[in-house]
């Protein structure tokens, strides 16, 4: 398993729009890991439009790929100068792998870049695979605002970087193995689903200790609306509940608006203090240098 | 490309201390800024090293938004396997205990690089698999300074490349008052063919004599005919042969030094003291000379083959300017009397004749050409 080759680097077209945007707005070069999963997809060829492939789709088990879809980054500095993991390094979730972006610069790894891998296949809880994506743009185009990014898995048997595809996942029939092998993957406990009144009842009785658990982490989400009391919503006394159901989402965009408003305010202080640090560091640099 | 702009002072110094002290001539190939919002602030640059008679080049990545970072270096395409950090080297120190105040920091950096570099291309010809590069590895792997090259690409056909240094004579204390910041060096290229395996008998590499360029005033190393490189010869039997023959030849070019000279004062009893004259290789002398009231200069051209070869003679006008306000001159003049085997002060009195003469047709010459203006 330490050095399973993967086929192909898929990734959401959101998630590289995000990174994409998260390095045109960043005033320097940014390092940062790569979250998702590694699923093994059958192409199907079950489709909608033509009746007569439904004849052939036992046939498909042969040529399975193994795709490592790309779902979230962050973006963190965590290793030093010389590609040696920092003390900081976050030991879990483990990551996919890792991200490099700099501008105006060759679209090779670097020295740096190789050894970061490097450190991350073989540090005490070795990435498998360790995924390397390289965002650049080029030396000399001034004119056109261009993004150029390269995928890479590095191997630890050949310490070296194997170049792979990447395919940005969208909606349509070539994507249609991604739903099969959708696993969801959500801090949010799944509501247990129960049919039929009486079940709910006995239910109640009952009272598990781990339905506890999952119900009042289920009440911290809805704050201050037991889930319970969605019950109430079917029967004969529904139409009462609709009202303080609708009263709730009222408060709870009201909510989200005065966080939307929050996080636009900080952003902008903190867009601010970065501009005062740069350019603080900037003239830093200059006097040090005229020393 | 976009050098209208300036590195940041800290990188600046780094660089300059690289150009100015590295024992190599390094140079920055194209310099640029990978910066938002300072586009006039360079903060990387390709530099070319020389390698193995060659150069390879290398980006060095800085960051302008923290100048006191260490850079990030980006090596050619060809050598995607060179990982200079993967094994415990001094190069990771070097980087992680970075200190930007220090202006030696980046030199000392490439230097390490450079030497890993030689470790990895060293490595590299020796996985050749080819018999005859295999035994020849083996027989000068002693020799200090050998640097080896595997060439390789799409369109090139795969060679090794040797570079071989010849000579420890240190040709820059045999000149007095040598200006040379370093020893001159001269090295022999091997290049060998691999990855043919249907050859019959294995070819002569090709052969070709390289020095540093200072040689050039006393030695032009182009003019030295290669001894043959018979069949089934190897490098160790080669060089030995190779590096007496040279060592004499260079022995004869600093004594023919000492024959120019005697040839410049020779010229001072007729055209009285040089205006100008190359005190430590006399390759040059220019004297004022006048025909009537025609005045100009001679400048004497000595080559190092002297005195095999006549001095190129040039004169100037010190009447008479062109169009551009420059100074008119003539031809260099080689064609008139001469003989080798002449003493210098015979030599000395036949071109102040020749020029007696001459002076007349180069006085006609100036000033029918300023007649045209």
């Amino acid at each position: 398993m330490a050095d399973t080759p993967i086929d192909k680097i898929a990734i959401s077209g959101p998630t590289l729009a995000s990174l994409i945007q998260r390095f045109s707005s960043s005033s320097g070069p940014l390092d940062g890991l790569l979250f998702g999963h590694v699923s093994l997809l059958s192409p199907s060829t079950l489709s909608d439009d033509d009746p007569s492939s439904s004849t052939t789709t036992t046939t498909t088990s042969t040529s399975q790929t193994r795709i490592a879809t790309v779902t979230s980054f962050i973006s963190l500095p965590f290793s030093s100068p010389s590609g040696h993991l920092l003390p900081s390094f976050p030991s879990s979730p483990s990551p996919l792998g890792w991200f490099s972006a700099r501008r105006r610069s060759p679209l090779r790894p670097s020295m740096r870049e190789f050894s970061v891998s490097q450190s991350l296949s073989s540090s005490s809880t070795p990435l498998s695979p360790c995924l390397f994506l390289l965002l650049a743009s080029p030396i000399h185009d001034h004119a056109i605002h261009t993004h150029e990014y390269r995928a890479y898995q590095f191997s630890v048997s050949s310490e070296s970087f194997g170049s792979k595809s990447i395919d940005i996942v969208n909606i349509g029939p070539g994507f249609r193995g991604h739903y099969g092998a959708f696993s969801p993957n959500s801090p949010f406990p799944a509501l247990p689903c129960v049919v039929g009144g009486s079940v709910m009842i006995e239910d109640e009785k009952e009272g598990e200790e781990e339905e506890l658990v999952e119900r009042r982490q289920l009440d911290l989400c809805a704050e201050g609306f037991e889930v319970r009391r969605l019950r109430r919503l079917m029967g004969s006394g529904a139409a009462n509940y609709t009202a303080e159901l609708e009263d709730l989402y009222g408060k709870m965009l009201a909510k989200v608006e005065s966080l939307a408003r929050q996080v636009e305010l900080s952003s902008a202080k903190v867009f601010e203090q970065e501009n005062l640090n740069r350019k603080l560091r900037h003239k830093a640099a200059r006097l040090a240098g005229s020393e | 490309m976009a050098s209208d702009g300036v590195p940041p002072p800290l990188i600046a110094a780094q660089l300059n201390y690289l150009l100015n002290h590295f024992p190599l001539s390094v140079k920055v190939d194209q310099m640029w800024s990978g910066s938002k919002y300072y586009p006039g602030v360079l903060d990387r640059f390709t530099i070319a090293i020389p390698y193995c008679l060659d150069v390879v080049k290398w980006d060095v990545i800085y960051n302008v938004e923290s100048p006191m970072s260490a850079p990030d270096v980006i090596f050619g395409p060809d050598d995607e396997n060179f990982h200079p950090l993967s094994a415990k080297s001094k190069t990771d120190s070097l980087l992680d205990d970075w200190n930007s105040r220090d202006p030696t920091r980046l030199m000392a950096l490439i230097q390490e690089l450079r030497d890993r570099y030689v470790e990895y291309q060293k490595k590299r010809v020796a996985e050749v698999d080819d018999d005859r590069l295999k035994f020849e590895i083996s027989t000068i792997v002693f020799r200090e300074g050998i640097e080896m090259y595997m060439s390789s690409g799409a369109e090139k056909p795969e060679e090794v490349r040797f570079a071989v240094p010849l000579t420890d004579m240190n040709i820059d204390k045999m000149v007095p008052g040598c200006p040379w910041r370093h020893p001159p060096k001269i090295y022999l290229q091997v290049m060998y063919p691999v990855g043919r395996k249907y050859g019959s008998a294995p070819s002569a590499p090709r052969l070709k004599l390289v020095s540093t360029s200072e040689l050039k005033a006393i030695f032009s190393i182009e003019d030295v005919k290669l001894p043959p490189w018979s069949d089934g010869m190897c490098m160790a039997e080669y060089l030995p042969h190779l590096e007496e023959f040279l060592e004499k030849q260079i022995l004869e070019a600093v004594s023919l030094i000492d024959v120019r000279r005697r040839f410049i004062e020779a010229l001072a009893p007729l055209f009285g003291r040089p205006l100008e004259a190359d005190p430590v290789f006399c390759r040059k002398a220019t004297f004022l000379a006048g025909s009537g009231v025609f005045t100009f200069l001679v400048h004497f051209m000595i080559p190092t083959q002297f005195p095999k070869l006549p001095p190129a003679l040039m004169l100037q006008s010190s009447q008479h300017l062109n169009s551009q306000g420059v100074p008119l001159k003539s031809l260099p003049l080689t064609d008139y009397p001469w003989s080798p085997r002449w003493d210098v002060s015979l030599m000395a009195e036949r071109i102040f004749e020749f020029l007696a003469d001459e002076a007349l047709n180069f006085k006609r010459y100036c000033n029918e050409s300023q007649l045209q203006h």
